[in-house]
């Protein structure tokens, strides 16, 4: 395992520089790597030399690619069933190995380049990159192992780097979780397991809602954002990207028609949309020219859909779209009767406005029509905005029952239902003074005779008929004196008081000390208590293991902290309650074992 | 009044009610000015004395040296001191006697010096030593009123409690009064309740009582209690909900001493002194059979009554229950009806 320890430490301290800081901190991640990765236990090498031998291997070798340079040296690439290896030209050995389960990703350099390379990106950031420097076969060397790799690694690509990546994530997002780590793994007070026993059940959950997708919809100005650029003599170049061109599909399924006609058998893609951008079924106004432009029946179809649109109404019975009309007083208040739009002599500009305005209407109802269809045209056939989007579909069926929906959503008033709550049980108190009653013992009170209450009355009756004020004698000194002391910090009455706050006692850092120690004493502690009722012989070993904790944390943590302060901080005692916690935590386990032990004999 | 003493003459311009009226007007209008000139918030202090006479009595046999004269000074002392720290601080004293709560002080019944007032005397009150003269009068009026508690002392019913609970909100009502008063013109009110307890608790009075330990609770009035004799667990729930401050004194006859130390300060300037720590409250519940403090007990669950022992009918609501005996004894089942 030699080998493997010092690349580890190679990559873990390449990590540990990118990402974190302290000298503590590499040690743990040293230990979290190698609990990770001692799954992928590779079977013991020769620990004198550092690195492996190639006759030592029992490997099965998939490919071997010679004349392959790694940082300025020739050698030669295998492959084989769990690993990569690179080995210097005429030497016995590799420098360079990977498993496929370490490798995040491989990267190739762009195809124009002089250098054909090939890079393999690990999971920790390292990279190595193996330049194929055979002059004939140098591509297609590259190619293979492209190939292999990108059959071999997705096999590799474990759960467990999943769940690493996972553990990291969560110890960087929470500080407290992470010093809680730190104070508990690292100095080996209890296993990496059981620390991520209890949290990983709860981060599965959130993986699976991340998965739905919402689908993209259509932007409204995707035409419009086709800009022509001029080409420089009179001529105008539009870009078109394949999500453009998807979207006019999906917005005019009748172009997307003409298209699967006519294109690759009578025109190329080029002709197609630049004959596309010429026709007048893209401009503005549509008059149509000639019937010799393939688009002109687009322009029929479209005008048959957005009549039988108009034709089919709104659905919800509840929009009158009517009442929308232009409402006029008389004429004269913004409106003349000369210029009525039934007039059969429009003039042009008329046309046109009407022409833009049909189609504006009509470009926004495909493209809502077209982010509803979702792209399953022919099994649309329930939807109810299928039916909306001009084509012809047996749409009258569905009318009545939508129209129904709407006018009882309409009519439905939640607070106008009948009320139908659970059926409750009077409540039937019999003796209700009881509640009346204060936390006072019934027999308490003292007894007093008749005699004496007469007594008490006309002796107060008497002193105060003679009373006269006398503030100036209300106090003698030596009582006043005796209250002072008793209300001074030490006194009689202030005597709880002396559990001071602690941090009137100790500084901020040791307080924070003292948190830390808390946080682990707890998660220590609840590992413990956990175990009881102790029922199986896993929970039998588990609380004795967590008292061996308890103790190695007491001995460890708790007593040189207690030291420490006891010293600088004389007679603060702030560990009492921790100490106190964890001998009950003993006692516990005592008892339980001498009843265990009693049950036996 | 001592009668070798000469007698001032003064003009006689004022009736009985015109005086009172005068003292509230006269409030009215240093709170108009104080309006004006600054907006110091006002401090209402209501100190609710026990005057329970059986006690008092008896404590005057027990120890003659601290009697109920004594205490009414030393609540004199410390109304006075606390109207003498700002000029936009408010007292107001209620006695709680067995038979009703009155208000000592202010008092519409303010007869003056001599008896009853019957329009012909010429003379103010006379206090002799240059005090300021709200001081004066406050402890007259005192002084006064609490004669005429005493002496129109009767036993008529079996009660011998002090009405605790009754003076508490009759105090409430008061600093409501005031805050609604002076919320019109614009002023904030500070108040607090000081209650010296003498007689014990009176277990009647819980529910009364918790409700005006809630109420004060929700307007943000303290309840300090000054206890003298016994320790009173509702008034320690009070201090305890309310913020207030909860002091039994060891010896009564500094009482004045401590009233000063512990319960002059106001709200704000307690953080900052070193008072008596907080008690520790048992707010341990008392089951409905016994009476007794427990602190693990049985609840029913329809009418939420406690009780020590596991019964199978709620006494209260008569509610059937069956419950889950322990392992062992599972020889001696018995059957229980089944729950509604």
């Amino acid at each position: 395992m030699a080998v493997y320890v010092k690349d580890l430490i190679r990559i873990s301290h390449n990590w540990v520089d990118t990402h974190t800081c302290d000298v503590t901190t590499r040690g743990w991640i040293l230990r979290l790597l190698i609990n990770i990765t001692a799954s992928v236990v590779y079977p013991p090498l020769d620990d004198s030399c550092p690195s492996t031998t190639m006759a030592s291997l029992s490997e099965e070798v998939l490919l071997v690619l010679k004349k392959v340079r790694q940082r300025k040296q020739d050698g030669t690439l295998y492959l084989m069933a769990e690993r990569i290896a690179w080995g210097p030209e005429g030497k016995d050995r590799f420098t360079v190995s990977h498993l496929y389960s370490d490798i995040r990703c491989q990267k190739i350099s762009p195809d124009g380049k002089a250098k054909i390379q090939l890079q393999l990106v690990l999971h920790t950031g390292e990279s190595s990159t193996f330049h194929f420097s055979n002059d004939s076969s140098a591509l297609t060397d590259r190619e293979a192992a492209k190939d292999l790799l990108q059959q071999l690694l997705p096999k590799f690509k474990k759960k467990a780097n999943k769940e690493l990546e996972e553990k990291n994530r969560m110890l960087q997002e929470d500080p407290v979780l992470f010093q809680l780590y730190k104070d508990l793994v690292v100095s080996q007070v209890i296993s990496a397991e059981e620390f991520w026993a209890n949290r990983m059940s709860t981060t599965n959950t959130e993986n699976t809602l991340s998965d739905k997708k919402q689908d993209v919809g259509i932007s409204a100005a995707f035409l419009a954002d086709i800009r022509p650029q001029t080409d420089g003599c009179n001529g105008l170049r539009y870009n078109l990207t394949p999500d453009i061109i998807e979207s006019i599909f999906r917005t005019y399924p009748a172009v997307q028609q003409k298209y699967g006609e006519n294109v690759p058998h009578n025109l190329t893609e080029k002709e197609f949309w630049t004959r596309f951008f010429q026709s007048h079924y893209f401009h503005r106004d549509r008059i149509s020219t000639g019937a010799l432009d393939i688009f002109s029946e687009c322009a029929k179809q479209d005008e048959k859909g957005l009549k039988s649109m108009v034709v089919q109404g709104v659905k919800n019975p509840l929009v009158n779209l009517l009442s929308l009309e232009d409402k006029t007083i008389e004429e004269g208040y913004g409106f003349s009767a000369a210029a009525s739009t039934s007039n059969p002599n429009r003039t042009g500009k008329e046309n046109s406005n009407s022409a833009i305005i049909k189609r504006f209407n009509h470009h926004s109802a495909m493209i809502l029509a077209a982010g509803s269809r979702r792209g399953d045209a022919p099994n649309d056939q329930a939807s109810e905005t299928s039916s909306t989007d001009g084509n012809s579909r047996d749409s009258d069926l569905f009318q009545p029952p939508i129209k129904k929906v709407k006018l009882q959503e309409a009519i439905d008033y939640l607070d106008l239902q009948r009320e139908d709550g659970p059926k409750t049980v009077a409540l039937n108190l019999k003796k209700s003074d009881r509640y009346a009653h204060g936390p006072v013992p019934l027999e308490s009170q003292k007894y007093t005779t008749s005699q004496d209450i007469i007594n008490s009355i006309t002796c107060i009756r008497h002193e105060m008929a003679n009373y006269v004020p006398n503030l100036a004698q209300v106090l003698t000194s030596s009582a006043v004196s005796s209250a002072i002391a008793a209300l001074s910090p030490g006194g009689v009455l202030m005597q709880t008081g002396t559990q001071q706050a602690i941090n009137q006692m100790v500084p901020s850092e040791v307080q924070g000390e003292l948190k830390h120690l808390y946080i682990a004493a707890g998660e220590l502690l609840r590992h413990f208590w956990t175990c009881f009722p102790v029922n199986s012989p896993f929970l039998e070993e588990k609380v004795v293991k967590m008292r061996s904790n308890l103790e190695r944390f007491q001995m460890t943590k708790l007593r040189p902290f207690q030291e420490k302060v006891q010293r600088q901080y004389l007679s603060a005692n702030i560990t009492g309650h921790l100490e106190e916690m964890l001998q009950t935590a003993y006692n516990k386990l005592h008892a339980w074992q001498t009843r265990r032990m009693m049950r036996k004999i | 009044m001592d009668a070798t003493k000469p007698k001032r003459r003064r003009k006689r311009h004022h009736t009985a009610t015109e005086i009172d009226e005068q003292l509230f007007v006269s409030h009215f209008i240093n709170l108009q000015l104080h309006f004006v000139i600054n907006k110091d918030e006002l401090n209402l202090l209501v100190i609710v004395m026990d005057v329970n006479p059986i006690w008092w009595g008896q404590q005057a046999q027990r120890e003659p040296e601290f009697t109920l004269s004594k205490c009414l000074d030393a609540v004199m002392v410390m109304g006075n001191s606390h109207m003498a720290m700002t000029t936009t601080n408010r007292l107001a004293v209620i006695s709680s006697h067995f038979q009703d709560s009155h208000f000592l002080y202010p008092c519409k019944n303010w007869t003056g010096g001599d008896g009853a007032w019957d329009g012909t005397m010429d003379e103010a009150p006379y206090c002799g030593d240059g005090k300021y003269e709200l001081l004066s009068v406050a402890n007259n009026v005192v002084a006064e009123e609490m004669k005429r508690v005493m002496s129109t002392t009767e036993m008529k019913g079996n009660s011998t409690d002090t009405l605790l609970a009754g003076s508490l909100a009759k105090a409430l009502c008061c600093i409501l009064l005031k805050i609604v008063t002076f919320f019109s013109a614009g002023q904030e009110m500070k108040s607090r309740i000081l209650v010296i307890k003498t007689a014990e608790d009176c277990a009647r009075q819980y529910m009364n009582f918790m409700n005006v330990i809630f109420a004060a609770q929700k307007q943000n009035i303290l309840i300090d209690a000054c206890v003298l004799d016994s320790d009173s667990g509702l008034l320690q729930q009070a201090c305890d909900i309310t913020g207030g401050l909860y002091l039994k004194i060891p010896q009564k006859i500094a009482l004045a001493q401590y009233l000063l130390w512990v319960f002059l300060p106001d709200l704000e300037q307690r953080p900052q002194l070193v008072l008596p720590p907080p008690v520790h409250v048992d707010y341990r519940a008392a089951c409905f059979c016994h009476r007794n403090l427990i602190e693990i007990g049985y609840v029913c669950s329809v009418c939420l009554s406690i009780f020590c022992n596991f019964s199978p009918i709620c006494t209260t609501c008569e509610t059937a229950f069956k419950i889950q005996l322990p392992q062992m004894m599972k020889s001696k089942k018995k059957k229980l009806k089944q729950s509604i």
